[in-house]
Formats: C-alpha cells, structure tokens, sequence
C-alpha cells in the first residue's frame, strides 16, 4: 500500500517536471477572443482572462515552482550543515553564537521572514530563493549540529585527529556521512512546505511576477474571475496539492515501518 | 522557580532580538538600498504627478535624512522604544492606531478558528483512538494526511466556491458582519485540525493502552471509567500543549487567509503596504506579528510547565548533570 503510494508519487512529480517538453507552444501567447472559454478537448482546463491556455500554463510553470522550490531546500540544506559541522567542531564561542543566530531564525514566524525579505528586495528568483532558504535553514543546522556533536565524540574521530588528518578531510570523511543521514529525509519532505512557500509568495503577489508562469500568481490572477471560470483556477490549484503531496509521500514509507517496529515491543 | 525565569527571560530576549531585527531591516531598507528615499517618500505623500526635486530635499530636511547614517539610526531606534510606530506613507494616518483596529480583527479571527479546530478535533479525535481501525479512525486519518498537504489558501478557495459561490450562502470576503467570520474561521480551523486530530488520537491511544489503565481495569473499573478517572489528566498534558502552540502558528497562517479573504486583519495589512512600501506600516504590522508569536509561544512553553511539573524537574536535572 504504501510503496504505491511512493511509486504515484514520484510518478506525480516526474509528469509534472516533464510535460510541458511534451506540450510545445508559448504560455504567455494570448487569444483575447477566447478569454475565460470553458474546457475543450484541446485545451482540457480552458482559457484564462487574457485568453492563454492554462493546462499550458500549468505545466510550464511546473519546473519554475518545482525547481525554486528545490534550489530553496539545497541552499538550505548546504548552509544548515555546514553551519551546523562548523558549530559543533569548532564548540564554543563559535558555537554559541551559530546556534544563537540560528535560534533568531527560528523566533521568526513561518513566511514572515520570506515575506519580508522578498518584499523589500523586490520580487523575482533571488531574493525569494533568498527568503525561503533562510527561512529552512534553522532545522538542518539543528539538526546537524545534533548529530555532528555525537559522531564528533567517537573515538574514530580522535583516531583521525590524532593521526594528523586535516579538519576539512575529517569533517568530508567523519562527519558528513552520518550527518547527511540522518538530514536527508527531512530534507526531502521540506521540498513540499518549500512549493508552498514559494507559490505563497506568488499569491501574495511578492513572489516570481506575472506574465511569467508561476501556480500561486496564477491563482491570484484568476481569483477575480472565480465565478466564471472555476476550472481555470482549479489547475494550479491541483498542481501546488499533488506536488506537495507527493513531496511528503515520497518518504512515509521508512517513517511508517519504524512506528510498526515500535509497536511490536 | 528559577527555571521558570530563565525560561522567560529567555523567551523574551529572542523575541526583542527578533523584532531589532525587523526594525533594522526595515531601516536597511529606507536608507541604504538604492533610491532616493525622499524622492519615495515625496511620490508616496503627493502622487508621482507632483514629484520634484525641491520638494525631495524639503522633505529631506524635514524628516532629516542629510544627516549621518548612524545619527539617523540612534533616531529611529529612540523614536520607536519611546513607542511611536510613525505615520504611514500613504494614507498618512498614525500606525499605532491602524494596527490597533486590524490587531482586534485579528485576534477574533484567530481565537474563533482556534476554538472551532478543537471542537471538531477533540470529539473526533478521540473517537478515532477509542475504536481503532473503526470508519472513525479510517476517515478521519484520510482526512488528516489529505489536510496536512492541502494549503490553507487552496482550501479557502473551495470553501468560498462552494459556500459563497455555488450555493450563497455566506459572504466571500471582507468584514462588515459576524456571518464574514464563518468562512475564514473554517479556513483556519480545518487545517488546524487536521494535526490536532492526529495528535490527539495518538496521544488518547497510548494513555488508553498505558500500564496503569491496565491495572485500573484489573481493579475492576470499565473500559470508560478507567480512561475517564485515570486518564483524562494524562492525556491532556500533550494535547494543552499543543493546542497552544497551534495558536502560535494560527500567527503564521492568517497572512494568506485574511489576504484571500480580504479580511482586515494583521495579515492583510502586511502585504497590502509591503505591495505598496508603506515602510512604517510594515514594519509595524512585522513587529505585531513577530512579538505576538514570541508571547504565544511563551504562553504555550507555560502552559505545559504548568501542566506538567516533569518537563521543570527534567530540565534541571539535566543542566546540574551537565
């Protein structure tokens, strides 16, 4: 049962990176005399305001959403354990100060900080990957941090120390391993809260600019038109729910098996 | 005792240090990013059309940007622990007073929804625990795993097809009545709902099948009167706990409902002058949204110390081992 439910998943997520390779035109090009028209074999979701295809839409602006989102989580992920191995190795003042930093990060409420910060900086890819990377990145330094600070105290770490091993060799051959295990699970389930970070941020209208294809400035195009044209505004809708739960089925199956586990003692 | 005072102090410190971060960002922003600010600050006040460069440096002079930087810096900071937020840019009305009103809409919406999640969740969730594997237990753990992946925002845009479009029974969007409340409340309460339920299933599930349950039933209690005098009190502890920092995260999640709702609320507010770099009103509205989730939190961290005297006796037990 839950295997499929994986194999769906990363099903979901391979369609949607893909099909808009499968479904050539331009997503921006408009047809003013079909604004709003309602669903056709053609053009299964129908047409927008301006008159654009919105499954076109959709799938292109699938690997942008997609794509930001993962960027996000490895720019998080990437600064969070290096954060993280740097405060647990170095310990200390440095210490003190990484994880004090990190715990500011942490007071802030979920979007408050991306909003902020993508706001002021002004919309557009980089100050959104920015914002929301900033934004993920207090777990994985904690995280790491956690379990750096527990390899760091095995005798092999001493051994290598001892034998006159750079920091940096120690740290790459020691540390990082055990470290990215016990990470990288939750790297990969925070892709999902990152989709919806950034199509948030698109909603809110300080996210990635129309005409430019992206699913949360596309629910907030059509919002005015949500009596007449439901179904235009369902496809991004459905596009941000199946990514996202995709995002967090691709991974249930290990979490599934270790509270079975438990429940047999 | 004295856990207690670290704890609080503690708490308090990261909220101060989050809102100075808020304020220096939002200082950043007014004088160092590139743009004249008077020039933004002329546009803002008197419209594009009547932009000219006299009346930048009247403004200049005025509000004393020709000054140093740092100068201007020590300024802002002393304006605002003296507690005043500024004008905003562009309705020219005192921030303080703005964020007065859309803070109380804000707090109704929150407690309402708050309040309405746990209606629903606490019945259902402990339903669900009672019979395991039950059509309770099914549905409402589908219903979970669906919620935790459905945006609250997607979730407002079906509850206001349906409700408001389909079958009009409740207005769309804005504030004018109590029935205005109805559907963002729902929004809120039903993605809140969908992690209480499941906490609270768990957490009834495991004091159900705990020892001392056992041992209640082997004295002779039934089934439900074991769970009621032995358990409820067990049981709570997590569930309190939760329910409280689920009111922290109520703070994060009203800025996409009250802008999908055209609610005016806190949320609203943030990104209606973010999109039109109102400066001080964002600020303010950052700097209420902020230091309300530091206290919420904190109540939350007190509500379970007072539930629970094992977390304080942990915790310093812990810190003498150390």
């Amino acid at each position: 049962m839950m295997r499929r439910m994986q194999v769906a998943s990363i099903a979901v997520l391979i369609v949607a990176a893909g099909i808009h390779l499968l479904l050539p035109g331009d997503p921006n090009s408009q047809d003013l005399l079909r604004a709003l028209e309602g669903p056709s074999l053609l053009h299964p979701f129908g047409f927008d305001h301006l008159g654009r295809d919105v499954l076109l839409r959709v799938a292109h602006a699938a690997p942008r959403s997609l794509g930001l989102a993962g960027l996000c989580v490895v720019f998080a992920y990437a600064g969070g354990l290096a954060l993280g191995m740097i405060a647990a190795y170095r310990g200390g003042l440095v210490d003190a100060v990484l994880m004090r930093l990190v715990d500011l990060l942490l007071a802030f409420p979920g979007i408050l900080l991306a909003l902020l910060l993508a706001g002021f900086l002004g919309g557009g890819p980089g100050p959104i990957l920015f914002g929301i990377s900033l934004g993920l990145m207090p777990q994985f330094a904690r995280l790491s941090r956690a379990t750096a600070g527990q390899v760091l105290a095995e005798q092999h770490v001493e051994a290598a120390e001892m034998a006159g091993f750079r920091t940096t060799a120690i740290l790459r051959r020691h540390v990082l391993p055990p470290v990215i295990h016990s990470t990288l699970p939750i790297g990969v389930l925070s892709v999902g809260g990152a989709i919806l970070s950034v199509s948030s941020l698109g909603f809110l209208g300080l996210g990635i600019r129309p005409p430019t294809p992206e699913w949360g400035a596309m629910i907030s195009e059509m919002m005015p038109y949500i009596s007449e044209a439901r179904l235009q505004l369902a496809a991004p809708c459905l596009a941000i729910f199946l990514s996202v739960l995709a995002f967090a089925h691709v991974f249930t199956t290990g979490r599934k098996k270790v509270t079975a586990g438990r429940r047999h003692d | 005792m004295t856990y207690w005072t670290t704890m609080i102090v503690g708490r308090l410190a990261q909220t101060a240090m989050v809102a100075w971060t808020i304020v220096t960002m939002c200082f950043v922003f007014v004088h160092v990013l590139p743009g004249d600010t008077a020039l933004r600050i002329a546009e803002a006040r008197g419209g594009a059309e009547f932009l000219n460069v006299g009346r930048a440096e009247e403004i200049a002079s005025e509000e004393g940007l020709n000054r140093p930087i740092l100068l201007q810096y020590g300024e802002w900071i002393r304006r605002l622990a003296t507690g005043d937020l500024g004008v905003s840019l562009v309705s020219g009305q005192s921030v303080t007073s703005e964020l007065w009103y859309r803070g109380q809409n804000t707090l109704v919406l929150g407690i309402v929804g708050w309040l309405a999640s746990h209606l629903v969740a606490l019945p259902i969730g402990i339903c669900a625990a009672l019979r395991p594997r039950g059509w309770v237990d099914k549905l409402s753990s589908f219903y979970c795993v669906t919620m935790a992946s459905l945006p609250s925002f997607l979730m407002g845009i079906g509850l206001i097809s349906i409700f408001a479009l389909s079958l009009r029974w409740l207005p769309p969007a804005g504030f004018r009545s109590p029935e205005h409340l109805i559907l963002p409340a729902a929004t809120l309460a039903l993605g809140l709902s969908a992690f209480s339920i499941r906490l609270i299933r768990d957490t009834v599930r495991e004091v159900n099948g705990a020892f001392f349950i056992t041992f209640a039933r082997t004295k002779g209690l039934t089934a439900s009167m074991a769970l009621w005098q032995n358990g409820w009190r067990n049981a709570a502890i997590p569930i309190v706990a939760f329910a409280a920092l689920q009111f922290a995260a109520v703070v994060d999640g009203f800025i996409m409902i009250e802008t999908l709702f055209n609610f005016p609320g806190l949320g609203d507010l943030l990104v209606s002058s973010m999109l039109a770099r109102d400066v001080p009103m964002v600020m303010g509205a950052g700097l209420v949204a902020a230091v309300g989730y530091g206290l919420v939190n904190l109540a939350a961290d007190l509500t379970s110390l007072a539930l629970d005297p094992r977390i304080s006796q942990r915790d310093q037990r812990r810190a003498t081992f150390r």
